[in-house]
């Protein structure tokens, strides 16, 4: 069953993160099926081909491929008389040791006095009965072993050693040997059951984690170690979703005078026609980043986030302000995001923000920047420690500009709880928002490249 | 166009024949190609013969090569048909007394719009339609390998617009219809990675990443190429190019390059990789100024280093 087989390493592929259509995976085993299954690295190639197209997929695909398509020893003496496909991974475990020793119970039952080979054979069809990809969970191994080796037929020998326990001494003692083989025919059947997890299940608890990692506050994130590539990931795909309306952007509207000039030689006939360029929008974007205590875990993922998108975004000049405030640009520059964040959180962390201070030290900088193409991206929480709000050079910044974003890692209903004072720079945003998750943030990055394009 | 490929093995010696040295993996991705009908989406870093690979395959189909050079502004009328207005311009001027007598007779406006109406299908037909490489490729009197080259530079509506034809083998000419493939031709794109292609055309395509070759690969490419390369002075050079791409450079040498020095090598009657010599050619395998002047510091140190190996 060649067909359901590749099927079943297509899925795992999904669960390893590749993303592969219903069209790609027939494509892979008509490829399949043109080189055989004879030659395993020309069967590996035809499917590499076949089903990964970035190369950042292939190290997943080589890791699901070894997984899957496994050679052993056993599993190869099993298989070869009938066919050549790669079994998905049979172990030859211990089992060989422990039947030898049951020569004298040979007669007792049909599923002791197989080969390790034939035993092999009997644990893969009844695990081809079985349904793995509907795995999820890390704790469904244990019931999905068990239903294994009831397919096996473990059920007789289960009778047979309650049966041997009742009556004399020899019998007890061959009850005890078939007690020990029934173990590790288990253990067996648990090591298919954990490799079908690896393969399927573990893919649906990445995607469950992943859906986690998205709407859980900041601050939890932490805990997280994929939340990097996740973060990446999501950059890599808002940026080519707005790679494509840039260039769209682009196309102008008909040029009447230079389409009339060219059309002079063809006798006044306007036969191509010009198109007027729009230029390029030079969008500019400012962040300002409150790093004290309690926002820096959304200004880390903030500023992870933009200059993840360098392609997009190219423009982005970020600054930072707890104690103090200074322009952190260059930090992101040069390093990667982890350690920049890092670098800027030891240079002006402290607690005690002053926002009016903070514009007017940002006025004092950028004044001579600020025009009609700049967006300025605020993040904070508005808690000003009862210091003066500064809101007036907010708004003369405001006149400056494009537009002012106000990011707020809190519910909107604490806005104004406590020192918060954010219904005084509220005129002056545009745009305000509570951003507290990576899907807030994704949400809000995907409207600005909107907005700016 | 041979219609039976044997086996990948038929492909690989074919190649060797034309001086086209490939691992198995870019042979089996031709066949595959051949076999199932599929366009192959070929990537890798500049220099690894990807260009090479669609001349080497249209010599081993027996097809005409058919090239069509993406770049930024690469739009429909210059990769598939073009109106030849010039020519349209000038047969309406020469033919403006012939319409003139022909109109003469009719009576009323919507008569005379009726006449030109009828000739207006003359004026687009294929007498005035300029076939560019695409069109070629699809309506090409036998199957014909098309080389779509460094798509990755052409615009995003391009790659769009390259769907249809990679999926179907067929184009819509809002004038004409849709142009179905005469014969289905063998399509490979090339792509140096300058920007993410679209998934929608990554999925529709076999994908082939050619990387820079291994070491015995390479000497087996040099020895076809360049066989009058003494055997020895071959493996040193092989090694040090193979050092070389280990380093950080900010241009690796391809094999292109490889091939280059080797010839210079022989013109130069060398027979061994002294660090004169070395020093004084470099400039044949790195392409910047920095890289050179990095190697040439660094070169006592490589050289040493390789003797050891």
């Amino acid at each position: 069953m060649p067909v359901r087989r590749l099927s079943e390493f297509v899925q795992a592929l999904r669960g390893a993160g590749l993303r592969i259509s219903p069209d790609e995976a027939s494509q892979g085993m008509d490829a399949a099926a043109l080189v055989g299954y004879q030659g395993r690295q020309r069967f590996h190639d035809a499917l590499a081909m076949t089903l990964v197209k970035r190369e950042d997929d292939r190290p997943a695909f080589e890791e699901t491929f070894a997984r899957f398509f496994a050679v052993t020893p056993g599993a190869a003496a099993a298989t070869s008389n009938n066919s050549a496909m790669p079994e998905p991974v049979e172990e030859a475990g211990e089992a060989g040791e422990s039947s030898q020793g049951d020569d004298g119970l040979a007669g007792d039952d049909d599923l002791t006095a197989q080969t390790p080979a034939e035993l092999e054979q009997r644990l893969a069809e009844a695990a081809a009965q079985m349904d793995f990809t509907q795995m999820e969970v890390i704790t469904q191994q244990g019931l999905y072993t068990r239903r294994l080796l009831m397919n096996m037929g473990m059920g007789a020998v289960d009778d047979r050693i309650l049966q041997l326990d009742q009556g004399d001494a020899p019998r007890q003692a061959r009850a005890e040997a078939l007690r020990q083989w029934r173990r590790e025919v288990r253990e067996q059947a648990a090591g298919h059951v954990r490799r079908q997890f690896l393969l399927h299940g573990a893919g649906k608890g990445r995607a469950l984690r992943e859906q986690t990692m998205r709407a859980v506050p900041f601050r939890h994130l932490r805990e997280f170690q994929e939340v990097k590539t996740l973060v990446r990931r999501m950059a890599r795909r808002l940026a080519s979703l707005h790679q494509r309306r840039m260039k769209k952007s682009r196309r102008g509207m008909l040029d009447a005078r230079r389409t009339l000039v060219a059309g002079i030689r063809h006798d006044g006939v306007p036969a191509r026609l010009h198109w007027r360029q729009r230029p390029v929008q030079k969008s500019r974007v400012m962040v300002i980043c409150d790093v004290s205590s309690s926002v820096s875990d959304a200004a880390r993922f903030l500023l992870q986030f933009l200059y993840a998108m360098n392609d997009v975004l190219p423009r982005v000049r970020s600054f930072a302000f707890a104690s103090r405030f200074d322009e952190i640009s260059e930090d992101f520059q040069r390093y990667s995001p982890d350690v920049a964040v890092g670098r800027v959180l030891d240079r002006l962390s402290g607690s005690g923000t002053d926002y009016g201070e903070m514009f007017a030290d940002f006025w004092r900088r950028c004044e001579r920047e600020l025009d009609s193409h700049t967006t300025v991206i605020i993040l904070g929480d508005a808690r000003n420690n009862n210091l003066p709000e500064g809101a007036e050079v907010l708004q003369q910044i405001r006149r400056r500009v494009k537009q002012v974003w106000w990011l707020n890692p809190e519910a909107r209903s604490r806005w104004n709880s406590g020192d918060a004072v954010m219904d005084r720079y509220l005129p002056h945003c545009r745009l305000a928002r509570q951003c507290a998750s990576l899907d807030d943030l994704e949400r809000i990055v995907d409207s600005l490249l909107k907005g700016l394009n | 166009m041979k219609t039976r490929i044997d086996s990948v093995e038929d492909i690989i010696r074919s190649f060797s024949e034309q001086g086209y040295i490939c691992s198995e993996r870019i042979a089996l991705a031709v066949y595959l190609a051949a076999q199932l009908h599929k366009p192959v989406l070929v990537e890798g870093p500049p220099g690894v013969g990807k260009t090479e690979l669609a001349k080497a395959a249209a010599a081993f189909l027996e097809a005409p090569l058919i090239r069509l050079q993406c770049y930024e502004g690469l739009d429909e009328s210059r990769a598939l048909y073009e109106w030849k207005y010039g020519k349209q311009l000038l047969y309406t001027q020469l033919l403006r007394d012939k319409l003139g007598g022909m109109l003469a007779d009719t009576d009323s406006l919507e008569a005379s719009m009726d006449r030109l109406g009828d000739l207006g299908e003359a004026f687009y037909s294929e007498t005035f339609l300029e076939p560019r490489p695409l069109l070629h490729a699809l309506r090409s009197e036998e199957p014909a390998v098309l080389l779509i080259d460094e798509i990755d530079k052409a615009d995003q509506e391009f790659e769009a617009f390259l769907l249809e034809l990679l999926s179907d083998f067929q184009i819509s000419i809002p004038e004409l219809g849709t142009v179905k493939a005469r014969h289905q031709p063998l399509v490979l794109l090339t792509s140096n990675d300058q920007r993410e292609l679209s998934d929608a055309l990554k999925r529709r395509c076999l994908h082939l990443y050619i990387p820079y070759p291994e070491a015995e690969l390479e000497a087996n490419i040099v020895a076809a190429r360049v066989p009058d390369l003494d055997a020895r002075l071959r493996e040193q050079l092989v090694a040090f190019i193979q050092y070389l791409r280990e380093q950080d450079m900010k241009k690796l040498p391809a094999i292109s390059e490889t091939l280059d020095w080797a010839r210079a090598l022989v013109l130069l009657h060398a027979d061994s990789l002294e660090q004169e010599l070395v020093a004084d050619t470099l400039n044949l395998v790195l392409k910047t100024e920095q890289d050179v002047t990095l190697a040439r510091e660094l070169l006592p140190a490589w050289l040493r280093k390789l003797g050891k190996r």
